[in-house]
């Protein structure tokens, strides 16, 4: 009887050895992986480049962490596999966060480029309004290369923002909206002088 | 006897068994660098902060670079038998990572000062060109391409401006380069030009000494036009009683070279004709005797020499108008001025009051300095 005892004694010590040793949680590493990789095709990187710069740097505390366990000879990544819990959650909130502020920023350039849309045709009502003839052709000529510069920016503004990139397309709407708003200005200067009603 | 051998059976391997534990748990084994490798990892994330990637980029690659190599190292040791591992190269490689990042950030911090630095006087420098242009020759007669060109660089560099307040130097600098070509070339053709312009300065000024005198002389009214100061200065008794402000011909720098160049004549004239009424479409018209002997020689000499084309005719009928008042140079080459002034210039002028059309009455490092 004593014998026995001593033999399952033996096998359960063996056996815990053997169970102690776990496996290495790779489900987990490649869907908080997977998660990064999300963030990253959102533009988290253009939107939230703090945030993305923090997941990478957790994402990199956690492979050494896994080499770390891995070189032991009884592995235990429990710890490990709530480190990725974690930094997949944040990855997943990372984002939403940058879903809401690349619609802020869409939002924006919709916004000021509705705008300068509306002056660019503003403009564009007003110029035919110019005095005609020789006294308004060196006006108007001057007037027109400005205008078209403008409209360059504004068509290159919006082939940015049709194609997702709405940082870049609020630059240049920033840039334009000045020289737009100068050249409004400059044109109903013009008519005012002319003694033309707009 | 039997009962022995048993538990010798038993026991040996149990001890066998705790004994290889103990040695497996007891016995040194090389640890690996992990605070080196979360320095490196530091060091790195400090650096990528500082936009290390971007401003000392080959430095930060290279420290990422070490730190990947480590890690790869460090795998790579714990598949060997934990005995015969060796962290040596990893922990060297976790320290050179360490260094590389913190160079890097100490030359991205450099650079990203400098560039800054550099960036804010280039803007400052093409701001004052721009500046400079529209206040030394936004009525300076360009083409369409060079208009067009201040235009489209002045735009750029708002957006030049933009990114170098948010930090983006790098496009901030390419935007910059282009706007260097747009605007500088302009600048620097219309800069030559107008002091090629001024080299008769000395001539205009005699010419307007002389006409002031006139005045001093015969007691009586003379009129200068002033084309870079579009100014109609009218004198009596050699004092200058009335200023107005004129409107030219579209291309009104230098001297009128052809009919239909839109130039305004520079030279010492007098009225010929008066009209008003229906002889005129422009209010009222003060006509000089342009072209005179000197204009018709200097331009035959231009036709033997075949610097003009064949086809190529002297102008004529300039004259001081009315319809003026436009905020711009719009005549065929006239002069004008708006109806109310005119109704002035009329009263005061008879046929051979004196009018003196100069490029200048002041010196270029005034039109400089405007």
């Amino acid at each position: 009887m004593k014998n026995r005892i001593l033999l399952g004694l033996a096998a359960i010590a063996m056996v815990a050895v053997l169970a102690s040793c776990g496996k290495k949680p790779q489900v987990e590493i490649d869907a908080t992986n997977a998660a990064i990789a999300a963030a990253q095709t959102a533009e988290a990187n253009v939107y939230l480049p703090g945030e993305f710069a923090a997941l990478q740097d957790s994402m990199n505390a956690i492979n050494a962490k896994i080499a770390e366990v891995d070189g032991k000879l009884f592995k235990n990544y429990k710890e490990v596999v709530a480190d990725l819990a974690s930094v997949k959650t944040l990855a997943e909130t990372v984002v939403t966060n940058v879903a809401v502020k690349k619609d802020e920023v869409k939002k924006e350039a919709e916004g000021l480029l509705s705008n300068i849309k509306a002056v660019v045709e503003e403009n564009a009502k007003l110029l035919p309004k110019l005095p005609r003839g020789k006294e308004g052709a060196a006006v108007i000529e001057q007037i027109k290369g400005d205008l078209t510069a403008v409209d360059a920016t504004v068509a290159e503004a919006q082939s940015l923002f049709d194609k997702g990139t709405y940082m870049d397309a609020l630059n240049k709407i920033k840039a334009a909206t000045d020289k737009a708003a100068s050249l409004n200005a400059e044109i109903k200067e013009v008519l005012t002088k002319a003694k033309i009603r707009f | 006897m039997h009962r022995v051998w048993k538990h010798i059976l038993i026991i040996t391997p149990l001890f066998a068994f705790v004994a290889l534990m103990g040695f497996l748990i007891f016995y040194p084994v090389a640890k690996p660098p992990a605070v080196e490798m979360a320095d490196a990892r530091s060091a790195i994330s400090d650096a990528f902060k500082k936009n290390a990637g971007i401003y000392s980029e080959k430095l930060f690659s290279e420290a990422k670079n070490c730190y990947d190599s480590a890690m790869s190292c460090w795998t790579s040791e714990n598949q060997k038998h934990r005995y015969s591992r060796n962290f040596n190269k990893v922990s060297d490689l976790a320290l050179l990572a360490t260094k590389k990042a913190l160079e890097a950030s100490i030359d991205a911090e450099n650079n990203t000062a400098n560039l800054n630095i550099t960036i804010r006087e280039e803007i400052a420098r093409l701001r004052e060109t721009d500046e400079n242009l529209n206040l030394r020759f936004s009525k300076y007669p360009m083409s369409t391409e060079m208009r067009n060109n201040i235009s489209k660089g002045e735009i750029l560099l708002a957006e030049a401006e933009l990114e170098w307040e948010k930090g983006e130097y790098i496009q901030a600098q390419k935007k910059l380069k282009d706007v260097e070509k747009l605007l500088v070339p302009t600048y620097e053709f219309a800069d030559a030009n107008l002091r090629s312009y001024f080299r008769s300065y000395p001539i205009w000024k005699k010419w307007a000494d002389s006409t002031i005198a006139e005045s001093r002389t015969n007691q009586d009214y003379s009129i200068i036009i002033d084309k870079f100061s579009r100014k109609v200065y009218v004198y009596y008794n050699g004092e200058l009683q009335l200023t107005y402000a004129a409107e030219l011909g579209k291309n009104w720098v230098g001297d009128k070279k052809v009919r239909g160049d839109k130039a305004t004549p520079e030279g010492m004239y007098e009225i010929t004709k008066k009209y008003e009424g229906d002889s005129t479409s422009y209010y009222k018209a003060l006509q000089i005797n342009y072209p005179n002997d000197e204009d018709t020689a200097f331009f035959e000499a231009a036709m033997e020499k075949g610097s003009l084309p064949r086809s190529a005719k002297i102008g004529g009928m300039i004259q001081i108008h009315g319809n003026g008042g436009k905020g711009a140079d719009w005549t065929a080459g006239c002069i004008a001025v708006t109806d109310r002034e005119m109704d002035t210039l009329f009263k005061i002028s008879r046929i051979g009051t004196p009018v003196t059309i100069v490029g200048s009455l002041r010196d270029l490092r005034y039109a400089l300095k405007r």
